[in-house]
């Protein structure tokens, strides 16, 4: 069987996204849809309920009085915070166990999955863009190919490292010279497979500009920002080390000098524990 | 026992048991100290150069900054009795993504801004691990003053 014929019987092995994540985002993105109907729905499932209060009591939100109840995490948190809650809490359950070929130990990549989309959340408000689900959603499963890939990347590591280190490429290029498919590609499939939508199987493809830099699409270079800023962050970062892309045209086509860059930066280390609470809270 | 010293943290020891690390420095730099006469040690992990980026940021947490957390970590070592003449240093981070240039290469200037206060304040650094692309975790062992690093996926080495 070839490599990329074993890969892609491998996603089954995932657990498919509970059907209530694509639901709740479906209804966030429709702005007709009344807060009562996703409220109703969240309210109903127990699988997610329980987890969400312990979430929405971490120390991320800061919050003086406790919540008890789907009705008090809107009033308290607004509804845009618990969609996201909810994705994160249906994404997390694939996110676990150690990403051995990528060196990753137990958490690392779910860390780096929690704090990319929190990235790239910011990142939207600070830039204006107002589908904030879809980044956040995005840069929370785009490294969900490294899941299934880290068994192959293991196995190959020599021949990626030496393309990487010897040849100039980047570790995804190098992945797919040498595995004929690359995380990002992966995590697509994964994406498509579960029944994301096409907008979001787009920008998971394209989390790392694999064609270079795509200036039209700011949904994109949100998510790739958010991506650049973990991995500078070493929040995430295995044996593939920083050997990605950066593209600076994509910081300009979102309006970002370096300064600001440093700022983003600033901003999610100023809230690093809380994340990391967040994180401890599932 | 073990004291992880996380991103934008600092912290310094006089206990014989600890040993401090700090995992997966990116861009970010670690300043490591150790006095072996006194046997006290430090490690800071900052993310950025300069505190005038966001000075209210700064006052809340000094460890975010080059400028802010070096003198910190120096200070709190000293205040174990620690002495700047006796100590051996490390940097170590500093990488930096494929085509990070100019300006936003931030682990290149993470690194000139501590070698600029070291240069300042007749610091010499011990051993230097910084730069390419890779991400480093160093240690720190309080009794024996002993410095390891591990290198992306290399195995870990002594200093």
């Amino acid at each position: 069987m070839s490599a990329i014929a074993e890969l892609i019987r491998e996603i089954d092995s995932l657990k498919p996204m509970p059907q209530i994540a694509q639901q709740v985002m479906a209804l966030a993105q429709d702005s007709r849809t009344d807060t009562e109907k996703i409220a109703n729905l969240i309210r109903f499932d127990p699988y997610i309920t329980g987890d969400l209060l312990k979430m929405c009591n971490s120390a991320y939100f800061a919050r003086s009085r406790s919540i008890d109840s789907v009705h008090d995490a809107i009033n308290i948190l607004g509804m845009d915070r618990l969609v996201d809650l909810v994705v994160m809490k249906c994404g997390a359950v694939n996110f676990a166990g150690e990403q051995r070929g990528y060196g990753l130990d137990e958490g690392a990549l779910w860390k780096k999955a929690v704090s990319c989309a929190i990235i790239a959340r910011d990142l939207a408000i600070r830039v204006g863009f107002s589908d904030r689900h879809l980044v956040f959603t995005a840069a929370l499963l785009k490294d969900i190919g490294k899941v299934i890939l880290s068994r192959f990347v293991g196995e190959r590591f020599e021949r990626i490292q030496h393309l990487v280190a010897e040849e100039g490429y980047s570790f995804r290029e190098a992945e797919k010279k040498i595995l004929g498919v690359d995380q990002s590609e992966l995590a697509a499939i994964v994406a498509k497979k579960w029944g994301l939508s096409a907008r979001l199987q787009t920008l998971i493809r394209n989390s790392h500009m694999p064609e270079g830099p795509v200036f039209s699409d700011a949904a994109a270079n949100v998510v790739y920002v958010a991506d650049q800023v973990c991995i500078m962050l070493g929040i995430g970062v295995g044996v593939d080390g920083l050997a990605y892309r950066f593209h600076r045209e994509v910081l300009g086509a979102l309006g970002l000098t370096a300064r600001d860059l440093q700022q983003v930066i600033a901003g999610f280390g100023d809230k690093i524990r809380e994340v990391e609470d967040l994180i401890g809270s599932f | 026992m073990k004291v992880i010293v996380g991103v934008s943290d600092m912290k310094v020891s006089a206990k014989p048991g600890d040993e401090l690390v700090t995992y997966s420095l990116g861009s970010c730099i670690g300043v490591v100290i150790y006095d072996p006469v006194v046997k006290v040690g430090g490690m800071l992990h900052y993310m950025l150069p300069e505190s005038s980026l966001d000075e209210e940021k700064a006052k809340r947490n000094p460890y975010m900054f080059a400028d802010t957390g070096i003198p910190a970590l120096f200070k709190a070592s000293y205040a174990l009795g620690a002495q700047k003449q006796r100590m051996k240093v490390l940097i170590a981070g500093g990488a930096q993504i494929l085509d990070q240039q100019g300006f936003f290469n931030i682990g290149k200037r993470n690194h000139m801004a501590v070698k600029k206060m070291f240069f300042r304040n007749n610091v010499i650094a011990t051993y230097e691990d910084v730069g390419g692309n890779v991400n480093r975790t160093v240690r720190l062992d309080i009794l024996s003053g002993d410095m390891h690093i591990k290198v992306g996926g290399e195995g870990e080495r002594k200093l």
